[in-house]
């Protein structure tokens, strides 16, 4: 993948990051499992390509790219 | 199942790098580790004298410009705020702090500074 | 039974397509009077938030965006059963009804715009400086200059927000035409001069993007970026306050959630 095409990626998943981590519908009480509020501040660009790449270390496989199903 | 937005830029490379230094200005968690406590406690602490610092900064300047201070006065506040910045200075080279670590993260309020 | 939340929508039928969520498991709308939440059930914990699951979250929330009007969740809302699900949507009934209302129809596009925030800044000073050529008084103290040099960045600083500002106007005007609602957010970093979203009708689309490109060829100085048609992420607004979470007797289903060293710690687990 040439490097235009990884930067693409990459923009197009901050820009969804920017929108799906803190905007939207937020709702909060004791009824809602999963990461805390604040904890999801953390899971930024860097932080997610580290977690795919351990877990495909893990995995043994890598996982299959949604974007190269897009038209 | 893939998404169906589209984001065009001519620039992604800059795009990128921008909005990667939005990611960077996010809170840390204060790590229990015990090492890291007191650089935590210290990262805090010295935010809000920084930020202090920086409204009196800015409060002076502005009396400064609607000429409410004399001669003499300009000259005394230029005396504390060099000391204020040099104190400031010291204290974040006794702590291994920089500049960019200094800021908090309000969320929807955006930053501190 | 832990369920995945992906939106609220306007319907309370069942999804006739088939669309797949996390876990390749299946996405269904859990009715509530006349309007629904959209949820698939995760079985396992989900082990570290990966780029594939911040895209297939997208791609539901798009998918319904298609046939309804949809209340996008925030990513990894998780609630631990239906009961749950629907104590939430007592809640927040009245909300979720007054945001489709006001956003039925409509799209959110994103526009960030780049300057060259050195080049700026470096006319500014160039001008100040000529502006106070004579100001210098080579016999000052050293508090003086220091004073002097205060002041001289902060009114660079002013005009430098002011240059943003009136170039942000400049574009908000046009684009601002073809929207019923906006959020701008000026200087996000020194380089991001603008970063915005439109509210726009379905209808205005074409109108708009037609005004994106009257401005980007406008000003060819600048570097921009378009995105959209979006879920209207940026334009949901609930009055009810959220209660603080609390963390005492919630289930972990994020077992470990893997970061790099140097964000918190290699290895750590979130409470």
């Amino acid at each position: 993948m040439d490097n235009i095409t990884a930067k693409s990626k990459d923009v197009t998943l901050l820009e969804v990051l920017d929108r799906v981590l803190d905007k939207g519908v937020i709702i909060a009480g004791d009824i809602v499992i999963s990461v805390a509020d604040v904890d999801l501040i953390y899971l930024g660009l860097r932080v997610l390509l580290s977690s795919v790449e351990t877990m495909e270390r893990i995995r043994g496989a890598p996982f299959p790219s949604p974007m190269q199903e897009a038209t | 199942m893939a998404m169906n937005s589209v984001v065009e830029t001519d620039f992604p490379e800059t795009f990128v790098e921008e909005m990667e230094k939005l990611q960077e200005a996010l809170p840390r968690r204060i790590d229990a580790n015990p090492k890291n406590v007191e650089k935590g406690l210290a990262k805090l602490v010295l935010t809000l004298v920084e930020l202090i610092r920086k409204l009196l900064e800015k409060q002076a300047m502005r009396r400064i410009e609607a000429g409410s201070l004399s001669d003499e006065q300009i000259e005394r506040v230029g005396e504390t705020l060099m000391k204020l910045e040099a104190k400031m200075h010291e204290l974040k080279e006794v702590f291994g702090l920089k500049d960019e670590e200094l800021n908090i993260n309000l969320g929807p309020l955006g930053d501190l500074m | 039974m832990k369920l995945y939340l992906y939106g609220i929508i306007d319907s309370s039928s069942m999804i006739r397509e088939s669309i797949c969520g996390l876990e390749g498991s299946c996405v269904y709308n859990i009715p509530y009077c006349d309007i629904g939440v959209v949820v698939s059930e995760i079985n396992q914990p989900i082990q570290s938030v990966s780029e594939h699951v911040v895209l297939e979250h997208e791609a539901v929330a798009e998918k319904l965006m298609e046939k309804f009007t949809v209340l996008p969740f925030r990513l990894l809302t998780i609630l631990d059963g239906r009961e749950n699900v629907l104590s939430m949507m007592d809640d927040y009934y009245g909300d979720f009804r007054d945001n489709l209302d006001g956003l039925r129809g409509k799209v959110e596009f994103g526009i960030k715009v780049v300057w060259p925030a050195d080049k700026v800044k470096r006319r500014i000073i160039n001008t100040y400086r000529t502006k106070n050529r004579n100001a210098h008084l080579s016999d000052d103290s050293a508090e003086r200059r220091f004073v002097r040099e205060k002041f001289e960045e902060h009114k660079i600083a002013r005009a430098f927000r002011e240059k943003a500002n009136g170039y942000i106007h400049a574009m908000d005007v046009f684009l601002g035409k073809f929207a019923t609602a906006k959020k701008l957010e000026t200087l996000r970093t020194e380089n991001l001069l603008l970063s915005a979203a439109y509210l726009v009708t379905k209808d205005n689309q074409d109108n708009f993007r037609e005004a994106f490109e009257h401005i980007r060829t406008a000003r060819k100085d600048l570097k921009y970026l378009f995105s959209g048609p979006w879920p209207p992420y940026h334009f949901v607004t609930l009055r009810r306050k959220s209660q603080p979470l609390r963390n005492a007797g919630q289930t972990a289903i994020f077992d470990k959630v893997i970061l790099q060293p140097t964000l918190v710690g290699a290895d750590k687990t979130w409470q």
